[in-house]
């Protein structure tokens, strides 16, 4: 077994990936996280892993954790400006504690809305995108590029589309829209739908993680088929008692500006949300509630939606995405690490669906009896 | 007369739940903070500057032989409960302890019976009974708004972000995961409600750890339902109770509000349900509260009360060794949740690693 430290252990792909080693029969994985409260998804693994609260933007407080460590994982996210910060504390720790291998989870979200075919693994991703989260993914994966050499370690740099599937923040956002009939579709659906099911990921991760040669490289990873945005809907719609043919349709050649997405512009610009964190912290509960409240909009509390949103209001994130043109290739990796999708659309389909059923997600809102406890 | 408080446990419930009603209650005159115990002196520390007349130790038996005071506050990790409840009741204090009551079922049965023998009030610190809906949702159960009551669930989930300042709840060991720390809000809504319930099932998740999900079925006389309980995933964070004329939804949430389901539509209602708000007999002034804080100043008003006046706390030490006798019970049933989305071999894997198996 190699010995690993997942850095950004608490985060979605990061539990997944404890559960997958554990499962696996590893009985020393090592986790990283920001703070205590990220235990509560970790600690059901008992002694096979090892815990560690670290500031991954201080490579002072990183270096004691990886050390002993031949793999370093880096799966941590937080805000795009800290981005940069923790790629390079992580870099300069992984040096100081001989770590042999760094596989850092970048985005594919730093090649846009891919408008070329001939993009490949190794083309520069776009230094100007108006997603600062996007900006941030493209500056550390260039900062990478430059350094990969003199890094004291190999870096495998893995570029996934969206991680969709079981504890799939994007997914469980999908299927709420759905239920609640607030979902559409950009330009038909047509656009596709680049992403990787959770477990195909996982298996990414532990590929270039047990691999004998050099990972060093830039790599795009993702799944088999190629899917559109309008069979990701239609697949998870039917079982969720939506059709997906009276979805709206959003055109695909405008952003249709309304105050919510302004408000969501307004707010991911750097001095706007700086100044929002300070409020946060200022303000009084009472405010803050009184605010959560009135943003909240109405509640349905007969659980599934009966009527279809005429005119939705559409995220500029998600419009964007749904106008990619074109699947990034994965045949790098694939050559590389001797790699082939094991979990098909379709089971990952069958997958969420499972979560989603357990989650109680589904129109009748009551635990099925699979689901229910054995007695 | 002020009551003088011993803070023991200075964590995360203290800082961000206590501090404030316990600064209000001050000025007051109501209650006088003397004594803050951590075994993590800076976060005994760190409370200090809030109340300047007040001691910080880093053992509770140094507190209480340094200082005169009249009620603990038990608000440290749950395998302490005991411990620094029998401590406090020894010095002659009063207590209040946070939930769950102790990890066992004879731990509290110790901790009651030296309450009773110290004559001292020993409550038990269940905040969501002091959430306006919570309350109005028991009065339409009691009045029969919702006819006979047949069947509930109850679903609450989230990513855990508690911003705790230590991993006691998470370490295996008494009193830690998710069943001592949700499940006992959960369990201790439904005995309010509906009586003692008895476990029918329960399934979780912990591979030799603490679990992150608990799914359980319960019956209580004349009802019966389900608990889905989540530190990782997201739920619907709802109560549904169905009776013979109507259906209540309760918002976790949502302390202000609650709906009610009658001919075929839901209405939702406002809840105003007030709490006393001095500790004076009769008392002068209500408070409806709408905040934690306020809900846990409500609380804290009822043991100054319960300490002055003799009238009981909302929950005391009988009903909270109920909660923990049924979290005990579940835990004897257990068995791991079915997970359908793992492949094949994960799934053994994860049946064979399960802490029943082991």
């Amino acid at each position: 077994m190699v010995a690993t430290t997942i850095i950004g252990a608490g985060g979605f792909v990061g539990t997944r990936l404890v559960e997958s080693l554990v499962l696996g029969g590893e009985t020393d994985v090592r986790a990283v996280v920001r703070a205590y409260r990220s235990f509560a998804g970790l600690s059901r693994f008992g002694p096979a892993v090892t815990v560690r609260v670290a500031d991954a933007e201080s490579p002072a407080s990183l270096a004691p954790a990886l050390r002993g460590s031949s793999v370093a994982i880096n799966l941590t996210t937080g805000p795009p400006a800290s981005i940069i910060r923790t790629t390079k504390a992580i870099v300069e720790a992984c040096a100081a504690a001989k770590v042999g291998r760094l596989i850092h989870l970048s985005s594919a979200v730093v090649y846009g809305e891919v408008t070329s075919p001939s993009i490949d693994d190794d083309s520069p991703p776009l230094r100007r995108h108006w997603m600062p989260y996007a900006r941030a993914k493209a500056a550390s994966e260039i900062w990478l590029r430059g350094r990969a050499s003199a890094a004291g370690c190999q870096v495998a740099v893995l570029r996934p589309g969206i991680v969709w599937g079981v504890r799939s923040p994007h997914t469980a956002a999908a299927a709420g829209a759905i239920l609640a009939k607030t979902a559409y579709l950009v330009g038909g659906g047509k656009g596709i739908f680049n992403s990787i099911y959770i477990d195909n990921l996982i298996d990414c991760i532990r590929a270039c993680r047990g691999h004998r040669g050099d990972a060093t490289g830039f790599y795009n990873v993702a799944d088999r088929e190629v899917v559109t945005w309008r069979d990701f809907y239609a697949a998870l719609a039917a079982p969720l008692g939506c059709d997906v043919g009276r979805l709206p349709d959003v055109p695909a050649g405008r952003f249709p500006w309304s105050a919510r997405a302004l408000l969501d512009y307004v707010m991911s610009l750097p001095p706007a949300c700086g100044l929002y964190h300070r409020l946060k912290s200022r303000l009084p509960d009472a405010v803050k509630a009184a605010l959560k409240a009135s943003l909240a909009g109405r509640y349905n509390y007969e659980g599934a939606a009966s009527g279809y949103a005429t005119k939705p209001t559409v995220e500029r994130e998600l419009w964007s995405l749904q106008r990619v043109r074109y699947k990034l290739p994965t045949a790098k990796f694939a050559r590389r690490f001797g790699y082939t999708p094991a979990v098909t659309f379709e089971e990952g389909v069958r997958r969420t669906l499972g979560w989603l059923t357990f989650l109680g997600r589904t129109p009748s809102r009551d635990l099925s009896p699979g689901d229910r406890a054995p007695r | 007369m002020t009551v003088k408080t011993t803070v023991v446990g200075c964590g995360a419930v203290a800082q961000r739940l206590y501090r404030k009603p316990l600064k209000r209650l001050e000025q007051q005159g109501i209650l006088r903070v003397t004594g803050l115990v951590d075994r993590h002196l800076p976060h005994a520390e760190a409370l200090r500057p809030f109340f300047p007349l007040a001691r910080a130790f880093d053992n509770p038996e140094e507190a209480f032989k340094a200082g005169q005071s009249d009620l603990t506050l038990v608000l440290s990790p749950v395998r302490f409960h005991s411990e620094h409840t029998l401590l406090a009741l020894r010095h002659k204090n009063h207590v209040l302890c946070e939930k769950p009551m102790a990890t066992t079922e004879a731990e509290c049965a110790e901790m009651i019976a030296a309450a009773r023998e110290m004559g001292r009030v020993l409550a038990v610190g269940m905040i969501r009974r002091f959430f306006p809906s919570f309350a109005q949702l028991r009065e339409w159960v009691v009045r029969g708004e919702l006819g006979e009551i047949r069947s509930f669930s109850y679903r609450e989930g989230k990513v855990f972000d508690w911003d705790v300042k230590s991993p006691a709840g998470f370490l295996p060991g008494g009193g830690a995961g998710l069943l001592f720390d949700i499940g006992s809000h959960v369990i201790d809504l439904l005995i309010w409600l509906f009586g003692v319930p008895d476990v029918l099932s329960y399934a979780d998740d912990a591979l030799g750890g603490v679990e992150s999900n608990v799914l359980m079925e319960l019956e209580a006389p004349g009802v019966s339902g389900s608990v889905q309980l989540s530190w990782d995933f997201p739920l619907s964070n709802e109560l549904r109770v169905v009776g013979s004329k109507g259906e209540a939804v309760l918002r976790v949430d949502r302390s202000d509000k609650l709906a009610i389901k009658k001919a075929s539509r839901f209405h939702e209602v406002p809840a105003h349900y007030a709490y006393p708000a001095d500790a004076c007999s009769p008392c002068r002034r209500m408070i409806v509260p709408r905040l934690h804080t306020q809900s846990i100043y409500c609380q804290l008003i009822q043991v100054a009360r319960a300490i002055r006046l003799g009238v009981p706390p909302a929950v005391g030490g009988e009903t909270g060794k109920e909660c923990v006798r049924v979290i005990e019970s579940a835990r004897r049933r257990a068995r791991p949740i079915d997970m359908p989305w793992l492949d094949p071999g994960q799934r053994e894997a994860y049946q064979a690693l399960h802490w029943t198996n082991n």
